[in-house]
């Protein structure tokens, strides 16, 4: 209980870190909303109309007071008003973009995790057998791949040179979302290519994990005394080994559920999928602070809390933990 | 066998997808993206130049008058059916259009006018664009407005100005029984468009697209042959040209690489004319050495290769600047070329000639580094900064890079982030920058913008100005041509002041960059393409002629 509590107060303090520096540090870079502006409209504006600009994003007051309004609207949950999508609230945006994040990212996460250990499973139990040394150099050359190449290849061959697939976006353009059979299809479809194009590079680390992990507990003696007791080969694989290699991955499982809120922005801004990795870009880009923050919020408490999650489930699952909390 | 059946899910998956994308709709849609967002918001304030503006301004609200930029006297009443400018320079009186109506029924007149002017006065920070005279300061030019009856309005200025027409004419008026209410129109969202134009209903919003639909009162509305504009939602260049490409957008102006290739060569609908736009000039920082030194710039002008920037380092998509005068050939009527012809050896590629400049004028190694020094002894070293990612200007200056030092000059490209470069601009704390030009009807207000020894304050220095040399033979020029409504004599000014250019190169000419323009014949045919040049065929806001080719495009039969 102790150690449960010291973490807890480690991740507080964390916590408070990290929404300091999340306010400081995009008041650090160069460049002001308005001269992003001007970025898209090249010279087309008068001096007058910049100015103007600059004052439709209000910036005012000093950083300690910008600091202080800051905490105080933090407390309340408001993210304030998107700059750059003015009027839209920022809450309403970032949940928006949210969602659509869960769904690419969660897809994609999930896929990963369930090829990736199948595979590892299949690999190392019949390690050098054709399919260990078939995938396993396969997968290690999908993990070293660029998702920014992968997923324009991707766009260019299957929207642009062979038009199987669609140009982006998460469902039809005019189609209102509902829970409906549609809407279902639409956003399945619109899937495909963004999920792959994360999938086929995250896939094969899930897959050395587990197979490296699965070698050395097939050298245990628990292993040697199943075969002996003469059981099934696959309740040996499943039951004896699997399970117990997959206590890591899932440790690794929470972490990398802690990061889906994420996005993927590359994945994104290529298929002009509706997630937070492209909306947090084009906040950089923008200098949209009030969603850059909400954002750099949102990913700190999934992280942590994820991290948390798994601390708790470490304690709960492993009793070596728990003792090495009251030393 | 799970293989089997994900490739069944998928297939089924692929018709159902299909036969949505099938669905008929018997109304006249043209699908246009005047600018990239990541997501639409219920915002269509005409003036909020963050985004909404691109979409409401010229298709719902209505000018005064519509300049042609490319051919002057060929321009378009819009809500004014005529104008005068007073005798002594000093007015400009609209007469209104008669029986306008608002879209939701009032009728429009010359109060609405009075109101905008008044309203813009009352909120100086809301960029409704009259260039109010501030008598603290001494700058602007409108004074008042007056309504002379309900249908004429006489704009009064501080001084005679025959050009003042060119700032008042595209200002689109507010209608008053709405916008009085408002109190802080800058945070204002216009949530309901009360406009005179073609286009003012509002229609299936939504973050990915929305319509802007035909306005039933607008005075032709019979002769509309769009039902509706859309406009999807794309966030960037690739999105929109890959879209136009696979023909899910019908007009678009965006920048391309490759046209032949990437986008022409996919479908026999798909056209593109890149005619010359705005120039590209290098700005020199001539408050500092060596800049300030007349022969380096000189020296600096003949050592690029202007052949190869334009055919390899913007990859042939623009056009060469044929005399050194800040601008390219956008505004050739106006270019007196025998006057020009004795500077024109300034932009030929000729390094020899250049460095034989520089040695006459006392730029030679003096420390013996291998590179040039001032002729005090200082060495040269400076840097020519460039925003990642622009990619032709970045080619164009790594090129520049290499002419200098091929001479002997130590000119290195910087790239910067796009924030940072914007964020200097007004310092003036840069060597040399790589700047566009403005574009107007008439070549007055590019150099204007240039010369504008206002502009040329450090701390608020303008991107134009920021060469920071005071030239007062230009601006006496300049004063001289909005002071006359006499064509000729302004056209002899303009050559005078093209000409001052040249002698004194504030800045260096490079090529004039391409208006990009794709679109595509599957829905619309009567498009603007070389043979029919009568109007600029882009579709970004401040372009006010989109309307025009807009309303001019004729449906495909289906």
């Amino acid at each position: 209980m102790a150690f449960l509590l010291r973490r807890l107060g480690f991740y507080f303090g964390a916590f408070f870190v990290a929404i300091t520096l999340n306010f400081l540090i995009p008041r650090l870079m160069p460049g002001d909303p308005a001269t992003r502006i001007l970025l898209s409209l090249r010279g087309k504006l008068r001096p007058d109309q910049i100015d103007a600009i600059r004052k439709t994003y209000g910036f005012s007051g000093s950083l300690w007071d910008q600091y202080l309004q800051y905490l105080w609207r933090l407390a309340h949950f408001d993210f304030g008003i998107s700059t750059v999508n003015f009027p839209e609230p920022t809450a309403s945006l970032l949940f928006y973009a949210a969602g659509w994040t869960l769904v690419l990212v969660g897809a994609a996460t999930t896929l990963s995790f369930g090829i990736g250990i199948t595979m590892g499973i299949w690999s190392a139990w019949r390690r050098g057998g054709f399919f260990d040394t078939f995938f396993t150099p396969i997968n290690v050359m999908l993990n070293a791949f660029t998702p920014a190449v992968v997923a324009l290849l991707l766009w260019y061959a299957f929207t642009m040179q062979w038009p199987i697939f669609p140009l982006g976006r998460a469902h039809e353009m005019n189609l209102t979302p509902g829970f409906n059979l549609e809407t279902l299809l639409s956003v399945a479809w619109h899937a495909v290519l963004p999920v792959a194009s994360i999938v086929i590079v995250s896939f094969g680390a899930w897959h050395l994990g587990m197979r490296n992990t699965m070698i050395n507990l097939l050298n245990e003696d628990f292993v040697l005394l199943a075969k002996a007791k003469g059981l099934s080969d696959r309740r040996i694989r499943n039951r004896y080994v699997a399970r117990n290699a997959i206590l890591p991955q899932i440790t690794s499982l929470a972490l990398s559920i802690g990061f889906v809120l994420g996005g993927a922005f590359i994945t994104e801004v290529v298929f002009n999928y509706p997630g937070l990795g492209k909306f947090t870009l084009n906040a950089i880009q923008t200098r949209d602070y009030s969603f850059i923050q909400a954002q750099l919020i949102l990913l700190t408490m999934s992280v942590l809390v994820a991290n948390l999650a798994s601390d708790v489930l470490n304690v709960i699952l492993d009793p070596r933990l728990r003792s090495a909390g009251r030393a | 066998m799970h293989r089997l059946r994900l490739l069944t899910l998928l297939a089924t998956t692929a018709l159902t997808a299909a036969a949505f994308a099938t669905t008929a709709d018997a109304e006249v849609i043209i699908r246009i993206a005047p600018v990239h967002t990541d997501a639409h918001v219920e915002n269509y304030n005409p003036y909020n130049l963050t985004g909404p503006h691109a979409y409401v301004q010229d298709f719902a609200y209505e000018p005064l008058w519509i300049d042609n930029v490319w051919h002057p006297d060929n321009d378009f009443p819009a809500l004014a059916t005529s104008y005068e400018v007073g005798a002594d320079l000093k007015s400009v009186t609209y007469h209104l259009r008669e029986g306008v109506k608002w879209s939701d029924g009032e009728p429009f007149t010359a109060a609405d006018v009075v109101f905008t002017f008044n309203y813009a006065k009352a909120h100086l920070d809301f960029p409704i664009g009259y260039d109010i005279y501030n008598a603290e300061k001494d700058t602007g030019s409108i004074v008042d407005v007056v309504a002379v009856d309900d249908h004429t309005v006489r704009f009064e200025l501080k001084t005679a100005d025959s050009l003042a027409r060119l700032n008042i004419g595209p200002v689109f008026p507010l209608p008053e029984h709405i916008w009085k209410d408002i109190a802080d129109p800058v945070n204002y969202a216009n949530p309901k468009v009360v406009a005179t134009g073609p286009f003012t209903e509002v229609r299936d919003f939504s973050r990915n697209a929305f319509k802007l639909c035909k306005n039933p009162l607008y005075r032709e509305a019979a002769e509309v042959k769009v039902d509706c504009i859309e406009y999807p939602q794309l966030s960037d260049n690739l999105q929109v040209i890959a879209a136009i490409t696979n023909g899910d957008l019908d007009w678009a102006t965006d920048g391309i690489t490759d046209p032949e290739i990437t986008y022409a060569s996919k479908s026999p609908d798909n056209h593109y004319w890149l005619p010359p736009d705005a120039g590209t000039n290098l700005q020199l920082n001539t408050t500092k050495a060596p800049f300030n030194n007349l022969e380096f710039r000189k020296a600096m002008s003949m050592a690029i290769d202007r052949g190869t920037l334009v055919d390899i380092a913007t990859f042939g998509l623009t056009t060469p600047a044929e005399y050194p005068i800040g601008e390219g050939m956008f505004y050739k009527d106006w270019i007196d070329t025998a006057a020009l012809a004795p500077y024109q050896y300034l932009m030929t590629y000729d390094p020899e000639a250049a460095k034989k400049v520089l040695d006459d004028a006392g730029f030679v190694d003096k420390d013996g580094d291998g590179w040039r020094d001032n002729p005090d002894g200082t060495p040269i070293a400076f840097k020519m900064a460039v925003p990642a990612g622009w990619d032709d200007w970045v080619n164009t200056l790594q090129t520049v890079s290499e002419n200098l030092q091929d001479i002997g000059i130590n000119g290195e490209m910087e790239t910067p982030e796009e924030g940072a470069w914007f964020d200097n601009i007004p310092t003036g704390n840069f060597d040399v920058y790589i700047m566009w030009t403005n574009l107007s009807s008439t070549p007055w207000f590019t150099y204007y913008s240039m010369f504008n020894p206002r502009s040329m304050v450090p701390g608020t220095l303008n991107e134009q100005a920021m060469h920071q040399m005071k030239i007062p033979g230009i601006e006496a020029d300049l004063a001289a041509i909005s002071a006359t409504a006499d064509v000729a004599v302004q056209k002899e000014k303009i050559t005078s002041v093209m000409k001052q250019v040249a002698e004194n190169l504030p800045v260096i000419t490079l090529f004039s960059n391409p208006a990009w323009y794709e679109y595509s014949t599957r829905n619309f045919t009567g498009w603007p393409d070389e043979s029919n040049a009568w109007a600029r065929p882009n579709n970004p806001a401040g372009i006010h002629e989109r309307v025009k080719v807009l309303l001019s495009l004729t449906p495909v039969a289906k």
